[in-house]
């Protein structure tokens, strides 16, 4: 009985013996395989949040303009040229004409009036509305104060101009029309399937979906594959190479890991940070450490003792060494934080104040009262549990005993307990991070304004606030940059945050994998990405 | 009758030491209680201390077993991690036995509306998924080991109520049985005295299954996350970290592998030693 | 017989009931919310998003409201998957992971009680020591090694086995059924052992060997009969035990099963899917446990 089983085991095994790795054929049926995170819970541009989401939708979905996959500088899109108003606040898009649906409709401008109706509409209840609030109006339209759309600062002159008024100069609004809730959506599918406000419905299913993106959906079985193929009727499509993406949802490091190295995926989405030190020498080619725009910190409760003592919060930062931190806690080729946005060689260059200075923190400690940390009170540090917050947490933890002699207790709690905790303020020391959606220190910066929902701090200064609502009405970069550099000076001496690192997006590529770029906000338009075997 | 017992018990303690396996399996289980316990005292190291510019280190003469990415010392680490894993398994193997026996030999025994009762109980209990309960739980009181081995242990005693039942169900329709209750012997007398000790092998064996099966529940729940809280570790936890990097740090895999296999084999061949030795009927032979 | 499935049937709705009830409450009860996210989100999206899913109402009504819909087959919407209702979720997961638990479990009572018989008759030989060692490594080794280590040696040293994926790519099953079942296999060949060592002892089968029937006979038609008892009270709650498990299994090798779908709810506060899947998971332990208590009767009349 057992040697019949071994046999046939065996057999089973043997039989199964030829090559199965898909990205060996890919390059021939340009087949693009990509790890892709948690399962997309929509896909509904106007609704979702996360960065697999995003994923899918650069490929179904293209707003006026584009990422560029190499430059900040964005690409023309739906819209083939623009003009800016001297005082940069009004918009002027002249679309393509030959910008078409997948089922070859033209995408006119009162796509995007549709769109961003829906998106702002109060019913339908978007969680990214603030992506248009520099739109006049479109702050008051989607509180309620306003009811009447057409008072909102956006307009179809006829349907292939758009005109965009700002309330403020924003430099970055280009940026902005890259994020996924600017895209137009097909309105007759959108309404044959509910209303316009209507959330959740089946538009979004493979068959129901009409996109303008150079794919189309194609598949989409959960938590299993979403695939989409080629769209013959985009309007760039002679450049696009590849016939099918395939997002595999692998919320799992180490199984993504797997699926890479047994030729399952061409990209994955992280690589497992015990790993990072030894794929470096193992497989140089593929392992890819790109620069990323998001900031990993510790926030504090200002509203409890101890930590509504700035010299505490000051002595705490201080206490850190980050050098050590990146080199042998995180290693995945981060880079110590010297402040809250991350510096971007380009443009805006943040103020260089964080430091590791272990007597100054004990000065610090001392002048607050809590000499030696004698008295100081246990605080409590809570993070969402991950093997890398963990890790990180307990360093740190560490690191303040040992210079400061302050003892931490450590809480993980599953990521909703965390969330509800934080916006509760029923914590003391949290861990946080934050990824700019795009690149400007606004989309920082903006966040720790008195009483935004980010700020989660309790933490609130007026000169701050001043500061932030002057660099909006600035008139030029260096003025508004200047206004960011003083307002982060003060951000960087109250502390109610403290930086830790900047992140880095490290990923696997495999080598067949051509013309993917390098973008710090690590989102490639797939058009220009296609395989070729070496 | 007293005498008779205590020979049999004699006896049962003499076949348990001459089976070298189980005997060595005792000696070690012993070892590593006393170790437990006395932990605190013997360490090398602090178990949260850590010298992160070392990382993880391979094993040497500082560190006998190497030391995990934040450069702790493993040794200690597993020492104390067994303190939380043999708590866990043997206390929640322990409230798992004493309900499930009692419940099962009642049920058993009593037959007819009772056992129907008591076993629909056992069957509502069942029907509840468990893993989500113990999930909740956690979520909403937080990682509380109490609370965690009195929730496995609470799960655990269904199905040693049902095999205890099946077995006692058997046995009672026998004659030796049978011939008891005609002889007059007090139902308590005929539970305590034939029932349960006849009904003990399955249940001995099934017992020694479950402290393993419960010391992998625990690492189940450490893989979701939801285990002790740091810097405190148990074997799963250890494991679990460990076979994320089996590859670069094989050290960190393979020692508390080691030690969480050979208690649990530790375990089951005492289980079976046991087995053998308190079964009157290999008594015979 | 026919009466212990009425019985059994008439007793399911009680339970049912105290299985929603208890997870109800207990889902309510738990901190944060469906909707909470990382990027937080207005008051007044927060308020549009309960009162879409009728999260403002008071508790009891929300409860009633619940139980009439289940009561016409109705589970709600998903909330962490919008366009989806838990209806779907469930019959997208479930059929996989069935199938994964019944690979596993024939995979382990094959292997199980193969080895149990041949180490129960050859009890203390090395035909003996040698498979109990194997099934106690089995134990032994929770899935949480065993699956990375086979997916290292099988899929990425060897090369001639998928490490992910569920009917994707030829011979992507067979990893998670080892997995599964290793355990479980050796839990069945400790118990078969168990159990045939026990009914060898007994004297019927000490009459049918004098009488002179060949071992073959004694073995596989008298003793095998009662000395699958305990293995066969072990199937249901391992079958149950194999579906609630599952998840670990299909974590590891990303395995669109139920098990996955659970267990994501519960950190997702998907309220309505971890009902929903609760009530599945309760339906098909009761019926497993059912379908056990079955075949011991039918093995064994005394138990009837």
């Amino acid at each position: 009985m057992r040697n019949l089983l071994i046999i046939s085991f065996l057999t089973l095994i043997l039989g199964c013996t030829e090559s199965i790795k898909p990205v060996d054929i890919a390059a021939e049926n340009q087949i693009l395989y990509i790890g892709n995170g948690t399962e997309p819970q929509d896909l509904d541009p106007h609704l979702v949040t996360g960065v697999p989401e995003s994923k899918v939708l650069m490929a179904l979905l293209e707003g006026l303009v584009i990422r560029n996959p190499d430059g900040p500088e964005p690409l023309p899109g739906v819209a083939k040229d623009w003009d800016i108003s001297k005082d940069g606040k009004t918009y002027t898009f002249y679309l393509r004409d030959d910008a078409l649906w997948s089922n070859g409709d033209y995408v006119t401008a009162y796509d995007f009036v549709y769109a961003w109706n829906r998106m702002l509409m109060p019913s339908l209840g978007s969680k990214y509305p603030d992506m248009l609030y520099d739109v006049v109006n479109a702050e008051e339209f989607n509180k309620g104060t306003i009811k009447d759309f057409s008072r909102v600062g956006v307009k179809a002159l006829d349907s292939k101009t758009l005109k965009v008024s700002l309330k403020n100069p924003a430099p970055y609004f280009l940026e902005l029309l890259c994020h996924y809730t600017t895209r137009p959506v097909h309105k007759e599918t959108i309404e044959s399937f509910g209303e316009m406000d209507t959330p959740g419905s089946q538009w979004t299913r493979p068959g129901n979906f009409i996109g303008n993106g150079p794919f189309t959906l194609d598949k989409w079985e959960l938590n299993k594959v979403i695939i989409v193929k080629k769209n013959p009727s985009y309007w760039n499509s002679s450049v696009v190479q590849l016939n099918e993406i395939h997002f595999f949802p692998v919320d799992n490091a180490s199984r993504e890991d797997l699926m890479f190295r047994s030729g399952q995926l061409h990209v994955t989405s992280t690589v497992p940070p015990e790993k990072v030190e030894s794929y470096q020498e193992k497989y140089p080619n593929n392992i890819q450490v790109d620069p990323f725009y998001g900031t990993y910190y510790y926030r504090f409760n200002t509203k409890k003792t101890p930590f509504d003592n700035k010299l505490v919060r000051q002595a705490l930062s201080l206490a850190l060494d980050r050098t050590l931190i990146v080199d042998k806690v995180t290693k995945g080729g981060q880079q110590e934080a010297f402040s809250f946005t991350p510096p971007d060689p380009d443009a805006y260059f943040p103020p260089t104040a964080l430091e590791y200075n272990p007597d100054k923190a004990k000065d610090l400690l001392r002048q607050a009262g809590y000499e030696d940390g004698v008295d100081f009170p246990v605080v409590d540090l809570l993070y969402n549990t991950s093997e890398g917050h963990q890790k990180l947490a307990q360093a740190i933890q560490q690191m303040w005993k040992t210079s400061l002699n302050i003892d931490v207790t450590l809480t993980n709690t599953d990521w909703k307990v965390y969330l509800s905790r934080q916006s509760i303020g029923d914590f003391q020391i949290a861990r946080a991070g934050w990824i700019g959606d795009y690149i400007d220190p606004k989309s920082f910066l903006d966040m720790m304004v008195t009483d935004r929902g980010n700020n989660q701090t309790g933490w609130s200064n007026k000169r701050y606030d001043n500061l932030l609502k002057e660099a909006a009405n600035s008139t030029s970069q260096q003025q508004r940059f200047n206004k960011f550099y003083e307002a982060e000076k003060i951000l960087m001496d109250e502390m109610p945050i403290i930086p830790i690192y900047t992140y880095t997006r490290i990923y696997m590529l495999h080598e067949d994998v051509k013309g993917w770029g390098n973008n710090i906000l690590d989102s490639r338009p797939y058009q220009f990405v296609y395989l070729e075997s070496n | 009758m007293n005498k008779q017992e205590s020979s049999l018990f004699k006896d049962a303690l003499i076949r348990l030491t001459t089976n070298k396996l189980s005997f060595f399996s005792l000696i070690y289980i012993l070892l590593l209680v006393v170790v437990a316990i006395i932990t605190p005292f013997i360490a090398p190291y602090d178990y949260a201390y850590q010298d992160l510019a070392l990382g993880a280190s391979a094993p040497s003469s500082d560190h006998l077993l190497g030391t995990d990415t934040l450069g702790r010392d493993l040794l200690t680490r597993m020492m104390y991690g067994s303190r939380i894993s043999l708590m866990v398994g043997f206390l929640a193997t322990s409230v798992a036995l004493i309900i499930g026996v009692i419940w099962g030999t009642i049920a058993g025994f009593s037959g007819g509306k009772i056992d129907a009762i008591m076993m629909r109980i056992v069957d509502t209990l069942y029907g509840i998924p468990f893993i989500i309960l113990i999930i909740l739980l956690m979520v909403i009181f937080g990682r509380n080991l109490i609370l965690l081995f009195l929730a496995i242990g609470a799960v655990e005693w269904l199905t040693m109520a049902r095999i205890v039942r099946s077995q006692v169900l058997n046995l009672s329709k026998q004659e030796f049985i049978l011939a008891a209750e005609a002889m007059g012997v007090s139902k308590l007398n005929i539970i305590f005295r034939h029932l349960i000790p006849n009904a003990m092998g399955p249940v001995i064996v099934y017992a020694t299954l479950t402290v393993p099966q419960i010391m992998l529940l625990e690492s189940f729940l450490s893989f979701l996350g939801l285990g002790v809280q740091p810097p405190l570790s148990s074997w799963g936890l250890l494991i679990r970290d460990g076979a994320v990097s089996m590859e670069e740090y094989w050290w960190l895999l393979i020692f508390p592998s080691l030690a969480f296999s050979l208690t649990l084999f530790s375990l089951n061949f005492i289980g079976d030693g046991l087995r053998d030795a308190i079964d009157p009927r290999t008594a015979d032979n | 017989m026919l009466n212990l499935i009425l019985q059994r049937l008439f007793t399911a709705i009680p339970v049912l009931l105290a299985v929603i009830t208890v997870t109800f409450v207990m889902v309510h009860a738990a901190p944060g919310g469906p909707f909470d996210e990382d990027k937080a989100v207005s008051p007044e999206v927060m308020e549009k998003l309960n009162e879409r899913y009728n999260l403002n109402a008071p508790l009891i009504e929300q409860y009633t409201d619940y139980l009439s819909g289940v009561l016409v087959g109705d589970f709600g919407p998903s909330f962490r998957y919008p366009s989806r209702t838990v209806s779907e979720l469930i019959f997208t997961g479930l059929p996989i992971t069935f199938e994964l638990a019944i690979y596993s479990i024939i995979f382990a009572l094959l292997l199980g009680i193969g080895t149990g018989i041949i180490s129960a008759l050859k009890k203390n030989t090395y035909l003996d020591y040698i498979p109990m060692t194997s099934a106690m490594v089995g134990i032994c080794v929770p899935s949480i090694i065993l699956g990375p280590l086979l997916t290292l040696i099988f899929g990425i040293w060897l090369e001639i086995l998928p490490v992910s994926g569920w009917g994707d790519l030829s011979g992507d099953k067979i990893l998670p059924t080892i997995t599964l079942g290793t355990a479980y296999a050796a839990y069945c060949a400790r118990l078969t052992r168990g159990g045939m060592l026990e009914v060898l002892n007994q004297d019927f089968i000490r009459t049918a060997r004098a009488k002179g029937l060949s071992e073959t006979r004694v073995v596989l038609v008298h003793a095998l009969k009662g000395g699958l008892t305990p293995v066969i009270a072990f199937l249901g709650p391992a079958m149950a035990g194999l579906l609630a498990g599952s998840f670990v299994v299909e974590t590891i090798f990303g395995i669109p099963g139920l098990g996955r779908f659970y267990v994501e709810a519960a950190f997702n506060r998907d309220y309505t899917m971890i009902l929903g899947s609760s009530i599945f998971f309760s339906c098909l332990i009761i019926g497993l446990n059912l379908v056990s208590d079955l075949i011991a009767a039918a093995i064994n009349p005394k138990l009837r």
